[in-house]
């Protein structure tokens, strides 16, 4: 199964570095088709409800079925007809949803077992701790490195596993389509491939006290070349710019707010 | 209806404020719970509207960040618990033994504590704010955040009680409808007969049932890790045990709140389209799959937990599963329409309306299903909006309930123009506050600060919210207008409406129907209640019943199908009066213990600050003594229906189904604590559980009170027989060796904890105490909450003795047997508790 589901993803065009497809590439792709056809399928039984709705309105002197006999007070209830319709349109939208389903479990399986693969390959990952607390983050390098902004090459798998020091809290990046949970006591895992150097934004998405709005830390993507003179500066010290470069500043407004 | 008054009962008339302190008649009832919701509505919508004006730009800071969270929090909590449920429960005291064709429900001073405890609850909420701030952790209270460490205010511990107090209100009220529902149908009214309304709620009160059972469990352990010290949410694997616990009650939790809308939305389709619903087989079936699914697809909250491939791929496919019946119960309604004369009525538009909203909140729904999806919109205004788009929808299809039944509960007509125009203002405020959030949806969830790109979506949401919330001064405009001077209007002034509501006058007179209600002849027929009661009495007289047309009693017992267990008391009654008897509908005793539950509840959420608390707490304690020993002395009398449709519980008395329904729930009580228990001990490492135990902690004290048990369990059956063998002595000698057995029990238990308490080895040098590790909570609190079971026993034991005494069990022993089962549950869960936790 995981190899047919890396299969069927490899399948559409590859971009990112090394043949890798990163999940933002796979999200994009599937939420813009659950889009579309949410949105038809959403218009067409909306629009369909609100025809009939007008279509069949009280009209005095026009009965759509004056044959039919209609409800009374005080009957024991029996089933309109239409059964037949009923299941077809019931069956039609249990085979688009279904299919819509199948066809993005297979992405599942390639999100879910990419990182290992890639690992086989032999290729180049950056793995990354990540260390929620009230009301900041840290990342730890293989180096033992460890700082409060997050920097990854371009075009390199960056591998996060992310746990946190108190409460629940949960880290994603938006613009790059990772996230993970971050639960006291044990780690979860979430990996990307950022394309263009530039800069992001990384949130906290579960709420995990008063700081919790701010709880951001800032995302550097740098050029390979640049990040890997960066990553030879830090030199496993875990000194210099450590903690929360990031944080300390809402940290020490949230003390402030928390005064009396 | 004089007839009531003739009896000389001190009923007040519903302009008497003391009648709305001591009703406990159904239709009362369903109008306090319809009162009380909306005012929770108005808490609730007004935190909305601070939120949304926070929101109106990421760099306002309106209310501050402890603030804000507070007002996220109780909104969620207060819209989720304290209306919606509560506001359908409304209609469904009102409205179903109505359509059911019954005088009132099976415990109707059950049914008013339900309501007392309910209100108490909120209140209680109400008062957290003030306690140094209430709960701030979400309305999912996700752990350890919920617990003191990071939530040292006294609020935050009010709420986790005020939820608690809820809870026992839902479980009161479910016991309750279930019991009615299976025990009171008109005569030939089959369940599969049931209104839409009323089948939706039976669906909805058996998952009340277990899903708030459950939601129990986590609430006394969270309360526990508040009040008592203990450590399960801040120990290894506590945080995942909460979001399990939380999210198997959370699930079914939707569904429970939307499917009183979905009956709704059927009834007033079916009305308003003058069409039969189509495929009603189908549409039931599915939502039976709905109910039973809704206890497996709870994981599909957890995917980013960490939890393997495996698990994520069962959950989506179960949680797909789910949504294909609502496919189905869609297109049935929308079909319904087909051939029909629609009046576009207010409650119709609701209908319309929640209709729509539904189908947006479905699809949106699907893309959550997609689990590659769902990782991305985890915690985000996607979530937000979908969610708001079924429960709100949902509520929509309430709001469609308040303006058709208002006919019925005031005997007036609301005004249609208003009610259009609170449709109108109400379905765009909604599109506006909601849609906005789909599309700004990498918001994240419960935060202010949000990219700056995305405010002007925000925006329109505030403005949206607003528009909502002000559609809402119309209905109250429309609502109070229409009470004093709306049209009065007849029995039914809906055409093609079916159901048995509305064959009697507007508002029902006290008794509800002019006759025994009856669907034998295939349609609805009121019979003269001497003529049914013979007939039901015949038709059911196997045992030789004195079927004596002129005691209602004595054939109703008959009808039972337990002849010989006609109560005493009515058998008094009925020799004292050749009429039909009557029901007594005033008891002050609800409000005084639900009170008393108050002041209690509210002592204990800050005995950890000592003083003044402590004085409440004791209080609370003993009116809550008094306000039960009032009501068990209390002549207060419901006759059982004299002929009723009683499938598939027609052997089984109210009182036992109940006592069944209850211990029903409390299975999954103790299933929550056990599976607990076995959670934190998978997380903790199996066998090095054992080193967080000390060696004083042996088997021999635990072998004991097994034994202890079983020997009173076989006592109260001795009870049961002497009381057979018509021996009074028997009788109270049995009760009282069960009683001396329990307090040994528990005399054994506080001689075990005491000596483990104090201990003083190598490993515990201060002692095993409640706080000490994950063991020790884990042991103290099941066993603890076991202990409580018992004590409650040994309190019904003392108020039986003298009971016993008089002789009061020799003619009908049905107390002793409801009695013997409770305490036959409570040993069993022993026999699961012992192994667990003395020999593993």
């Amino acid at each position: 199964m995981p190899v047919s589901g890396g299969g069927l993803a490899a399948e559409v065009a590859l971009a990112g570095a090394g043949g890798i497809r990163a999940p933002a590439e796979v999200f994009n792709s599937i939420f813009v088709v659950f889009l579309g056809l949410g949105t038809l399928v959403g218009t067409v039984v909306i629009a369909y409800t609100l025809y009939n709705a007008y279509k069949y309105r009280y009209r005095e002197d026009r009965d759509p079925a004056p044959d039919l006999d209609r409800p009374e007070l005080g009957e024991l209830p029996e089933s309109g007809g239409k059964g037949k319709k009923l299941f077809l349109s019931f069956g039609l939208s249990a085979v688009i949803v279904l299919s819509l389903i199948v066809w993005t479990y297979g992405t599942l399986l390639y999100v879910e077992n990419r990182p290992a693969e890639a690992a086989q390959e032999g290729t180049e990952i950056l793995d990354v701790h990540v260390e929620g607390y009230q009301f900041g983050w840290n990342f730890t390098y293989p180096n033992g490195h460890t700082t409060g902004t997050l920097r990854v090459p371009a075009n390199r798998m960056v591998n996060l596993t992310v746990t946190s020091r108190d409460v629940f809290h949960n880290f994603g990046i938006p613009e790059l389509r990772v996230k993970s949970d971050a639960i006291p006591g044990q780690t979860t895992n979430a990996w990307f491939v950022a394309e263009e150097p530039t800069e992001y934004t990384a949130n906290c998405y579960e709420l995990c006290g008063r700081g919790h709005s701010y709880m951001d830390a800032e995302v550097v993507v740098m050029e390979p070349e640049a990040f890997e003179e960066w990553y030879a500066s830090t030199n496993g010290t875990a000194a210099n710019g450590t903690a929360s470069e990031s944080g300390d500043e809402s940290h020490s407004d949230l003390e402030e707010a928390a005064r009396p | 209806m004089s007839h009531e008054h003739d009896h000389g009962h001190d009923f007040p008339p519903m302009s008497s404020v003391k009648r709305w302190f001591v009703t406990t008649n159904h239709k009362d009832i369903g109008i306090l719970y319809t009162v009380t919701a909306l005012f929770f509505l108005l808490l609730g919508g007004a935190l909305a509207m601070l939120m949304r004006v926070q929101l109106w730009s990421p760099l306002w800071n309106v209310l501050g960040e402890g603030a804000y969270n507070q007002a996220v929090s109780a909104h969620g909590l207060l819209m989720v618990f304290w209306f919606i449920s509560p506001f359908a429960f409304g209609f469904a005291n009102y409205i179903i033994p109505l359509q059911i064709g019954a005088d009132d429900l099976a415990f109707p001073r059950l049914n008013a504590m339900s309501y007392w405890a309910y209100l108490f609850s909120g209140l209680l909420f109400i008062v957290s704010f003030f306690q140094g701030g209430s709960f701030s952790g979400g309305w999912t209270m996700y752990a350890p955040l919920n617990v003191p460490t990071f939530m040292p205010n006294v609020g935050g511990t009010t709420v986790v009680l005020a939820l608690i107090m809820f809870v026992a209100a839902v479980t009161m009220g479910s016991v309750n409808f279930l019991t009615t529902m299976y025990r009171m149908r008109a005569e030939g009214l089959r369940m599969r007969d049931l209104p839409m309304f009323s089948m939706s709620i039976l669906l909805t009160v058996w998952m009340m049932l277990f899903a708030f059972a459950a939601l129990l469990a986590a609430l006394i352990i969270l309360g526990a890790d508040h009040v008592f010290g203990t450590t399960y949410f801040t120990s290894d694997g506590g945080t995942l045990l909460w979001t399990h616990l939380f999210w198997f009650f959370g699930h079914p939790e939707v569904y429970i709140v939307f499917f009183p809308a979905l009956g709704i939305m059927a009834e007033c389709f079916q009305t308003f389209t003058g069409q039969r619903l189509v495929g009603r087989k189908w549409f039931v079936l599915a939502m039976v799959l709905v109910a039973l699914q809704s206890f497996v697809v709870w994981m599909h909250h957890m995917f980013l937990t960490g939890i393997n491939l495996e698990i994520k791929t069962l959950f989506m496919v179960t949680t797909i599963g789910i949504s294909l019946p609502f496919d189905l119960m869609v297109f049935s309604l929308i079909y319904t329409m087909i051939k029909g004369r629609i009046r576009f009525t207010t409650p119709f538009l609701f209908s319309l309306g929640a209709l729509i909203l539904f189908i947006v909140g479905g699809i949106t729904g699907v893309f959550l299903g997609a689990v590659v999806l769902d990782y991305e919109f985890r915690g985000t205004y996607w979530v937000v909006a979908h969610f708001h788009y079924v429960m709100v929808g949902g509520a929509t299809g309430l709001f469609a309930g308040i303006y058709y039944w208002f006919p019925k509960m005031t005997g007036r007509m609301y005004d249609e123009f208003l009610g259009k125009l609170h449709f109108a203002t109400y379905f765009v405020g909604f599109n506006l506050l909601y849609f906005p959030m789909f599309v700004a949806w990498e918001t994240p969830r419960r935060v202010f600060a949000y990219a700056p790109g995305l405010s002007s979506w925000h925006q329109v949401a505030t403005v949206g919210g607003f528009i909502l919330g002000l559609s809402f001064l119309v209905m109250f405009y429309n609502l109070f207008k229409s009470i004093a001077t709306g049209e009065e209007v007849g029995d039914n002034p809906w055409e093609y409406s079916t159901t048995a509501e509305w064959a009697v006058s507007s508002p029902p007179p006290l008794e509800n129907f002019p006759g025994v209600p009856s669907y034998e002849g295939g349609k609805l027929s009121f019979r003269d209640e001497h003529e049914a009661a013979a007939d039901g009495g015949a038709s059911t007289a196997a045992d030789g019943g004195t079927a004596d047309a002129s005691t209602a009693t004595g054939s109703g017992g008959v009808a039972t199908g337990g002849g010989a267990l006609a109560t005493a008391e009515s058998a008094l009654a009925s020799q004292a009066t050749a009429e039909p008897e009557h029901a007594d509908h005033a008891s002050y005793w609800p409000v005084v213990v639900c009170f008393a539950g108050f002041l209690a509840f509210l002592g204990i959420s800050g005995v950890r600050n000592g003083g003044f608390y402590y004085g409440l707490t004791a209080a609370g304690g003993v009116l809550a003594a008094v306000g039960f020993v009032g009501m068990a002395q209390e002549s207060f009398h419901v006759p059982e229906p004299t002929v009723a449709e009683q499938w598939p519980f027609g052997g089984v008395e109210n009182m036992k189904l109940g006592m069944w329904m209850f211990l029903g729930s409390d299975v999954v009580l103790f299933g929550g604590f056990i599976g607990s228990y076995l959670f934190l001990r998978v997380a903790n490492g199996w066998q090095h559980w054992h080193h967080l135990i000390p060696e004083d902690h042996v088997v021999l004290p635990g072998l004991l009170n097994t034994y202890l048990l079983l020997t009173s369990s076989f006592a109260v059956v001795l009870a049961l027989v002497a009381a057979h063998k018509r021996s009074r002595l028997g009788v109270v000698a049995s009760l009282g060796l069960t009683w001396v057995l329990g307090v040994g029990f528990l005399a054994n238990k506080a001689i075990e904890w005491l000596h483990l308490f104090h201990i003083h080895s190598e490993a515990f040098p201060n002692g095993w105490e409640v706080g000490t590790n994950v063991a020790s909570s884990t042991f103290y609190l099941t066993t603890g909450l076991h202990g409580a079971h018992v004590i409650v026993g040994l309190i019904m034991i003392l108020y039986m003795i003298p009971r016993a005494w008089k002789g009061a069990y020799l003619d009908d022993d049905s107390s002793l047997e409801y009695f013997g089962l409770y305490w036959h549950f409570v040993d069993i869960v022993w026999l699961f508790l012992f192994p667990l936790f003395y020999i593993l």
